[in-house]
């Protein structure tokens, strides 16, 4: 059985600091051989914002037609997803933002329906991961944005304890987090890490 | 002395809670005889910001859309109230697409140095966070304050203070909060007042 990743790339910049950390750590994960891993870029995601409509609380389902309606299934589907944004403005890149919110489906599904968000037998062994970078060198620059990740997480039946995080302030310059001392290997070692308890959880 | 108030209402639900604060508060500077304007964003065409940066070196933004030209009013306003529900504990992507737009000001005022608001401008700027929360919670504002901050931060607007209501589920609406909306006119006619103090200097 492989272990499933689903990794997004939040950044609307291609290949810049919150897509190089996500990269040192897919790379440290796909080490192991059990990984079957898929990065998604969020600007060529073609995911709308949340209308705020509430039909989901009904139709346990999305009104909108968009590229969510395969990565609602593939949030279900994977064993770990991956979550990196930049910070703009002290919170989520309002791409990733839009991601954030399109989670309302689950929520409606699991607080409002009670019904489940993933089969029994897979709850409580699926992680989190949310990378992020930041300009500014401030240390509570990531304080506005964990509340969002935490309440994503959530809704897709990931628990607190279960999400990690990597968070790399004082890089603004597109690669500057090349010349960070230690992100890259704590990148490596997270996704070590993180694959290494996926599958004790998963009994592999 | 005209006083120029703008509201931009960030919420894509037309006449929900929080677009029916924002009215609440720019009636009552409307009352206090401002100049009242609102925006609605859904009703605007602009992409979020693609971190290309080039405005670092240009001070100008390399998409023209309808969130330059809404910079333009903001700058050009005595008061900004902006309003959004909480979405998952943060402001709506639709008003962090557009805040994130303001990069080229950020740009003009901490990498180029051509723009700068002296502590009498920012004084006589008022900003206004004005917000409904679906949840109970007390920190349910928490993860938008320093966003918002933010925004009036870059575009030279001194926060001046927040008109907000959590446990709309509850309450079943804002119409049916005991003070919520009578509190957003108050602050709307309040604010308008100082700055008229301001203006004349008496």
């Amino acid at each position: 059985m492989p272990i499933k990743i689903l990794a997004f790339a939040g950044s609307p910049r291609r290949h810049g600091n919150s897509e190089i950390l996500l990269d040192w750590v897919l790379a440290s994960m796909s080490e192991d051989r059990d990984i079957r891993m898929e990065k998604v870029v969020l600007t060529e995601a073609d995911i709308n914002p949340c209308r705020g409509c509430n039909a989901c609380e009904a139709l346990n389902k999305c009104i909108q037609r968009d590229g969510m309606d395969i990565y609602h299934d593939k949030i279900i589907e994977a064993d770990c997803i991956v979550l990196s944004s930049p910070i703009y403005c002290m919170g989520l890149a309002a791409q990733v933002k839009a991601l954030v919110d399109r989670a309302q489906v689950f929520r409606s599904r699991k607080y409002v329906l009670k019904l489940p968000v993933v089969p029994p037998e897979r709850k409580g062994k699926r992680l989190g991961v949310f990378l992020s970078t930041a300009g500014q060198k401030w240390n509570y620059v990531f304080d506005a944005a964990i509340p969002s990740v935490k309440c994503f997480y959530h809704v897709i039946d990931i628990r607190d304890a279960d999400i990690r995080y990597l968070m790399i302030n004082g890089v603004d310059e597109k690669g500057a987090i090349e010349h960070h001392p230690t992100a890259q290997a704590d990148a490596a070692n997270l996704g070590k890490e993180t694959v290494h308890e996926l599958k004790k959880r998963l009994g592999l | 002395m005209e006083i120029k108030v703008l509201g931009i209402s960030g919420s894509p639900h037309r006449h929900g809670n929080t677009e029916t604060l924002l009215d609440s508060f720019l009636d009552g500077a409307h009352a206090s005889g401002a100049t009242i304007e609102k925006v609605v964003l859904k009703t605007l065409q602009y992409s979020p910001c693609r971190g290309c940066n080039a405005c670092h070196k240009t001070g100008e933004c390399v998409v023209n859309d309808d969130a330059i030209f809404l910079y333009e009013k903001i700058l050009a306003s005595d008061c900004l109230s902006v309003a959004s529900p909480i979405y998952t504990m943060g402001i709506t992507a639709e008003l962090k697409g557009f805040i994130d737009r303001q990069q080229y000001i950020w740009a003009r005022k901490f990498i180029l140095k051509t723009l700068y608001f002296s502590d009498d401008h920012i004084k006589r700027h008022k900003g206004i966070f004005i917000s409904t929360a679906g949840l109970g919670w007390e920190n349910v504002f928490d993860g938008a304050f320093p966003v918002i901050t933010a925004l009036f931060n870059t575009t030279g607007f001194e926060y001046y203070d927040n008109v907000i209501a959590n446990d709309m589920d509850r309450f079943g609406g804002i119409r049916n909060h005991p003070t919520a909306l009578k509190d957003a006119f108050d602050k709307g006619m309040e604010i308008v007042a100082i700055l008229e103090k301001l203006k004349t200097g008496s």
